[in-house]
C-alpha cells in the first residue's frame, strides 16, 4: 500500500488467538438485514429484507439482489457500501475470466475470487475487513451452486442457510422445511416465509428482493411477480 | 527477410472422423544453415490436446512454457483439463498481451474436445487472432505450399489411417517445396482412446 | 494533411519548401497462374483469367496462352503490360527467323530465344513468370520455364504465377509421383494431364485471390492445338 499511510494491518490477533476485528465484522453482519438462500432441483434461489425507514424512500431504485453475470447472483447481510464495492470487483472478475478462456466462470471460480479478495482485506495495511456476508448463487454444469461468503475470507457451499439479523432463528425453519426434491417454485416459496419468520411489520414486494437463477441464467423477480407469491402465503 | 522465418519450419493440423492430426516438420536452422534434425515444435497439453509453435525457434519454447504454466494453473485451480476451445482463447489473450513486442510464433492447436470428442483444429497469427475452420490449418515457412496441397487432398469425413496418409502427403510435398522446411517429420494422430506418434522418413535436402 | 503526427506549431507564413520525394514504380502484379504438363505426344498448357491489381479485378476473361507456333505455346503471369511488349517483341523476332530461314522456330528454338530475349533486359526485366510448352522436335512434349532474367529450365511439369507456390507440390505429387511408395510412377495420358490441370487451379482458386474466373486450357497433339475453358469460383 501507498507509503506515507499506516502500513500496518489493522487486523491483528489478540492474545487468544482470535481476530476481533473480523469478529466485529460478524458481528455487523449479524445486525444487518436477513438474507436467505435455498437450492432447488432446478434452480436456487435468494431473498432479502429490503425495509426502509422512511415512505419518503423510492424503493425499487437500489437493490440488493446483484446480477453479477448472466449466470450468477448475489445478495448480501450487511453494510451497503462495502457489498457494492465486492458486486463490482466481481463483475469485473468475471468478465476478465471471459475475456481470458471464452467461457462463463464457473460459480466456484467467482466465489474463490471475490473469497481471496475479501481474505485480503484481513491481512492488508490501511484498510479494514469487509462488513458484509454474501450469498451468491448460480447455474452451470447443469446444476445449481449456492454459496456464503465471509469477511475473513471463508466460503461454505450450502444446500439452504440464512444469514443477518436472526439468522438463527432462520436457519432452524430452513432445516424443518429444507428437502431435496424441492422445485424452485417451492423454494421461493420457502425462502419468503423463512423471511416472514422474523419480519417486523408488514411484509410486501416492496420490502424484500427475489432473485432467482436457474438453466436460463439469473434474474432479480420484478415487484408484481414477487406479489404472486406474497398472495400464496396469507 | 521476416523474423517468423529466421529458422524456418511447416506445421499442419486437419481434422478427420472422430479424429484429428498434427503434423511438423523436423528442422532447426539459422536462415539458410540448417543446424539439428530433431526440433521439437509441436507439444503434448493434454491427453486429447496438442499445440504446435512454428516461427522463432526461441519463442516456440518461451511461449510452450509460458502456456504450460499457464495450463497447468488453470487445472489446479478449477480441478479439470483445459478443453482445446478454452485453451485456443487462452493463447489467443497470452498473444495479444504483446501485441506491441510479440512472440514471433502462429500457434496452431488441434485437439478432440472432452465428452463430445469433436475435432477441433484452430490457428492464429503472431498477435492472436484466431481462426477454427472446418477442414485444416496451416503455419510456417510452407504454409503456401500447404494450402495448395491440403485444398486437393482434403475430404470430410477422413478415418485415422486415411487421415494420416493425406496430412503426411500433404506436408512431405510442401516443405519438400520450401528450402527451410523439412529434415524428417513428425505426425500425431489423436483419437478419443490413442495418440498415434509416427516419425516420417524425407528426403535430407 | 489529418495524417500530420507532428506536434510543433504550423505557421504558413514562416514555411519553406523542403525536399519532397516523387517515386515512380515501373511494375505492376497483375496476378495470374500457369500450369502444364507434357507427356509422351503431347503437352497442355492452362492459365486463369483473371487480370488484378491488388484487391480490384480489371477482367475475368483475359487469355494469358500465347500460340507462337503450330506447336509451341507460351503461357505469361505477372505484370501484364511486360507480358504485351514481350510477346509483341517475340512474335516479331520469330517472323523474323522465319522469313530468314524460310522455317518456322522448333519449340526448343522458342525457348532458347526467349531465354535470350529476357536476359537482355537483364538490369530492367520483364517481370513475368514464363511457361512455355511445346512439342519437340522429335514429338515429344516439353516444358520450358524461366525467371524473369531468363533463366531457363526444361521439365515435364511446372506451375508459375500468383498460384505457383501452391500448385507446384500438389504437381510434384499428383504428375512427378514423389513421396510416393514403391514405383509408383505411371506416364501421365492427355485426359489425365487435363483433369489433374483442372484440379489444381480449383484449389488454387479456393486460396489464391489472384486466380480464379476460369481457366483456358490448350493442348498441343501432333494435329494441332485444341482449345477448351473450364469455369472456376468468381469471387
Amino acid at each position: 500500500m501507498a507509503t506515507e499511510r499506516y502500513s500496518f494491518s489493522l487486523t491483528t490477533f489478540s492474545p487468544s488467538g482470535k481476530l476481533v476485528q473480523i469478529e466485529y465484522a460478524l458481528a455487523a453482519v449479524a445486525a444487518g438485514a436477513p438474507s436467505v438462500g435455498i437450492k432447488a432441483s432446478n434452480g436456487v434461489v435468494i431473498a432479502t429484507e429490503n425495509k426502509h425507514k422512511s415512505i419518503l424512500y423510492d424503493e425499487h431504485s437500489v437493490h440488493k439482489v446483484e446480477m453479477i453475470t448472466k449466470h450468477i447472483g448475489m445478495v448480501y447481510s450487511g453494510m451497503g457500501p462495502d457489498y457494492r464495492l465486492l458486486v463490482k470487483q466481481a463483475r469485473k472478475m468475471a468478465q476478465q475470466y471471459f475475456i481470458v478462456y471464452k467461457e462463463p466462470i464457473p460459480t466456484i471460480q467467482l466465489v474463490q475470487r471475490v473469497a481471496a479478495v475479501m481474505q485480503e482485506y484481513t491481512q492488508s495495511g490501511g484498510v479494514r475487513p469487509f462488513g458484509v456476508s454474501l450469498l451468491i448463487c448460480g447455474w452451470d454444469n447443469d446444476r445449481p451452486y449456492l454459496f456464503q461468503c465471509d469477511p475473513s475470507g471463508a466460503y461454505f457451499a450450502w444446500k439452504s442457510t440464512a444469514m443477518g439479523k436472526n439468522f438463527i432463528n432462520g436457519k432452524t425453519f430452513l432445516e424443518k422445511r429444507y428437502n431435496e426434491e424441492l422445485e424452485l417454485d417451492d423454494a421461493v416459496h420457502t425462502a419468503i416465509l423463512t423471511l416472514k419468520e422474523s419480519f417486523e411489520g408488514q411484509m410486501s414486494a416492496d420490502n424484500i428482493e427475489v432473485g432467482i437463477c436457474d438453466s436460463n441464467g439469473f434474474k432479480r423477480l420484478d415487484p408484481s411477480h414477487v406479489k404472486d407469491y406474497l398472495a400464496n402465503i396469507s | 527477410m521476416s523474423i517468423l522465418s529466421y529458422n524456418g519450419g511447416a506445421m499442419v493440423a486437419m481434422k478427420g472422423d472422430q479424429c484429428v492430426a498434427i503434423a511438423t516438420d523436423k528442422r532447426f536452422g539459422i536462415q539458410a544453415q540448417t543446424i539439428s534434425l530433431d526440433f521439437k515444435k509441436v507439444f503434448d497439453m493434454g491427453p486429447h490436446l496438442f499445440v504446435g509453435l512454428p516461427g522463432l525457434a526461441t519463442d516456440t519454447q518461451t511461449v510452450m512454457e509460458k502456456l504450460r504454466f499457464r495450463k497447468n494453473l488453470y487445472e489446479l485451480k478449477e480441478n479439470r483439463k483445459m478443453s482445446p476451445k478454452v485453451f485456443s482463447s487462452m493463447v489467443s489473450n497470452m498473444l495479444y498481451e504483446k501485441r506491441f513486442g510479440p512472440f514471433f510464433v502462429e500457434p496452431i492447436i488441434a485437439g478432440l474436445e472432452p465428452k463430445t470428442f469433436e475435432p477441433y483444429v484452430c490457428n492464429m497469427d503472431l498477435i492472436g487472432c484466431p481462426n477454427e475452420p472446418e477442414d485444416f490449418v496451416v503455419g510456417g515457412t510452407a504454409s503456401a505450399q500447404l494450402y495448395g496441397m491440403c485444398e486437393a487432398l482434403w475430404v470430410p469425413k477422413l478415418k485415422p489411417d486415411e487421415l494420416f496418409e493425406t496430412i503426411s502427403q500433404a506436408l512431405i510435398n510442401a516443405f519438400d517445396r520450401d528450402a527451410i522446411s523439412g529434415w524428417g517429420a513428425t505426425v500425431y494422430i489423436i483419437e478419443k482412446d490413442k495418440v498415434t506418434v509416427r516419425e516420417l522418413k524425407t528426403r535430407m535436402d | 494533411m489529418a495524417m500530420m503526427n507532428d506536434s510543433r506549431p504550423h505557421y504558413p507564413d514562416y514555411s519553406t519548401a523542403g525536399a519532397v520525394q516523387h517515386s515512380f514504380n515501373p511494375y505492376a502484379d497483375n496476378g495470374g497462374s500457369v500450369v502444364a504438363i507434357a507427356g509422351d505426344d503431347f503437352a497442355v498448357i492452362g492459365a486463369d483469367t483473371r487480370l488484378s491489381t491488388g484487391f480490384a479485378i480489371y477482367t475475368r476473361n483475359q487469355k494469358k496462352l500465347f500460340k507462337l507456333t503450330d506447336k509451341t505455346i507460351l503461357g505469361c503471369a505477372g505484370c501484364w503490360c511486360d507480358t504485351l511488349t514481350l510477346t509483341r517483341i517475340l512474335n516479331a523476332r520469330m517472323q523474323m527467323y522465319e522469313q530468314e530461314h524460310n522455317k518456322t522456330m522448333s519449340t526448343t528454338a522458342c525457348s532458347q530465344m526467349l531465354s535470350t530475349m529476357l536476359y537482355y533486359k537483364r538490369f530492367f526485366p520483364y517481370y513475368i513468370s514464363n511457361v512455355l510448352v511445346g512439342l519437340d522436335t522429335e514429338g515429344k512434349g516439353c516444358v520450358y520455364s524461366y525467371d524473369p532474367i531468363g533463366h531457363c529450365e526444361r521439365s515435364t511439369y511446372r506451375a508459375g504465377g500468383s498460384a505457383g507456390a501452391l500448385l507446384q507440390p500438389l504437381l510434384d505429387n499428383q504428375v512427378g509421383f514423389k513421396n510416393m511408395q514403391g514405383d509408383a510412377f505411371e506416364k501421365v495420358t492427355k485426359e489425365r494431364a487435363i483433369a489433374i490441370l483442372k484440379d489444381v487451379f480449383i484449389s488454387a482458386a479456393e486460396r489464391d485471390i489472384y486466380t480464379g474466373d476460369s481457366i483456358v486450357i490448350n493442348l498441343i497433339t501432333k494435329d494441332g492445338i485444341t482449345e477448351e475453358t473450364f469455369p472456376l469460383r468468381k469471387d
